[in-house]
């Protein structure tokens, strides 16, 4: 059984999404010893020519498979720290990834989650079609944390946290993930159903929608991936050293901060912004 | 007055710092205590340890089903050596901890704590 990571990336005018997915692919490859592919598209890898970065994801990634520019209709806020601003993102095509994968065995992550540990190499051979992340895990405290963030309305179901994403290629696995399509193409029927806002898509609610409806419409206690450790958008990556990373916490989510250290630790690093401003250090750690 | 409540404030400050890296010490060592084999996934504790300790003695020790963390039954074709395995990450993920452990006690700074 082939095992790999898989990760899409997608650039916009504010983040260089293919920028990360080398760190995100490389750091993956060096701890879990299984090779990478990225998914992306035309105009993203014409910025990596033109950014010079694409020997680099040649070398990190086996594959990098071009696909259609998913829709850009998609709008979130993005801090970076106390600033934000409100950006388009793409993230509308991960149903394809069952399709996409070169793998039997695939570990699909997201661009912003760097791996630093062998952990989630210990669910490689799990006897489960699919593993998603648990929950997330706020680095600080998990009253940051909001009721939507663990469910995914005020009356909806469990939450799971689509950032890491583990699954073998069956026909299980190929129901789960056009289940995944038929939701996000009927996203506003879905809302209405399970009460959630509909005016972001959001992988996260998408996968756990498809999972409760293949659970049997029930929320079952199943093997899950590790809750995932995050760094919220209004924290920093205040720098790297080595492979010791000095984070800046706002433990009340304003203006204050107090610094901490991460080493040996998967992290979602939600504050993109300040993944791209220490970029070549973390591409020292690849 | 104000000197008292920058001191206080600073304490603040620093156990704060304190909590995050403690947390994500436990998060590290819970992490290195999870063990996938045979497809079934065990989060290595004092009851696996023993429960297992105490199969082999009873002379348990070849095609033995275990149930792992998420219930599901899982056949250890050889349970010395899966002893041996879990008993292994156990100590050097526990020693570990207890070393880092150790010196976050030892940082009464931010910048101690940062440096470790």
């Amino acid at each position: 059984m082939t095992k790999g990571i898989l990760i899409y990336a997608h650039n916009n005018r504010s983040v260089d999404y293919a920028l990360m997915s080398i760190v995100a692919g490389g750091l993956a490859k060096k701890q879990l010893q299984v090779p990478a592919s990225l998914v992306t598209d035309q105009s993203t890898v014409d910025w990596m020519h033109e950014s010079k970065i694409y020997d680099k994801a040649q070398e990190v990634f086996e594959n990098i498979i071009i696909v259609p520019r998913p829709p850009a209709n998609n709008y979130r806020r993005l801090h970076d720290g106390a600033e934000y601003s409100t950006v388009t993102f793409m993230n509308g095509n991960r149903y394809s990834a069952w399709k996409q994968t070169p793998y039997d065995r695939t570990l699909m992550i997201d661009a912003d989650f760097f791996i630093f540990s062998k952990t989630l190499g210990e669910y490689w051979d799990v006897d489960h079609d699919i593993l998603i992340g648990e929950s997330i895990n706020d680095i600080y405290d998990n009253n940051r944390l909001g009721y939507c963030d663990r469910y995914i309305s005020e009356v909806g179901t469990k939450l799971y946290w689509a950032t890491t994403v583990m699954f073998t290629k069956n026909s299980y696995t190929k129901l789960f993930f056009d289940l995944v399509q038929i939701i996000l193409d009927n996203y506003q029927y879905f809302a209405d159903t399970y009460r959630f806002d509909s005016k972001q898509y959001r992988n996260d609610v998408a996968f756990s929608i498809a999972k409760h409806i293949l659970d049997g419409f029930e929320n079952i206690d199943t093997v899950c991936l590790p809750p995932v450790l995050t760094l919220l958008d209004k924290d920093i990556l205040h720098d790297v050293d080595q492979d010791k990373l000095t984070v800046l916490v706002s433990h009340k989510l304003d203006a204050n901060f107090c610094a901490a250290t991460l080493k040996d630790t998967d992290i979602h690093i939600m504050n993109k912004q300040s993944i791209v401003r220490h970029i070549s250090k973390l591409m020292d750690l690849v | 007055m104000q000197e008292q409540l920058k001191q206080a404030l600073d304490f603040a400050n620093y156990k704060q710092t304190f909590s995050i890296q403690k947390k994500v010490l436990k998060e590290k060592n819970a992490a290195k205590l999870t063990f996938g084999f045979q497809g079934g996934l065990f989060h290595i504790n004092q009851t696996l340890l023993t429960f297992v300790e105490i199969l082999i003695l009873k002379g348990r020790t070849t095609s033995v089903v275990l149930l792992d963390s998420n219930q599901n039954p899982i056949l250890i074709p050889n349970l010395e050596e899966f002893r041996d395995e879990i008993f292994s990450r156990y100590f050097e993920a526990t020693n570990e901890y207890f070393e880092a452990d150790q010196n976050l006690k030892k940082s009464r700074s931010v910048e101690k704590l940062l440096a470790q």
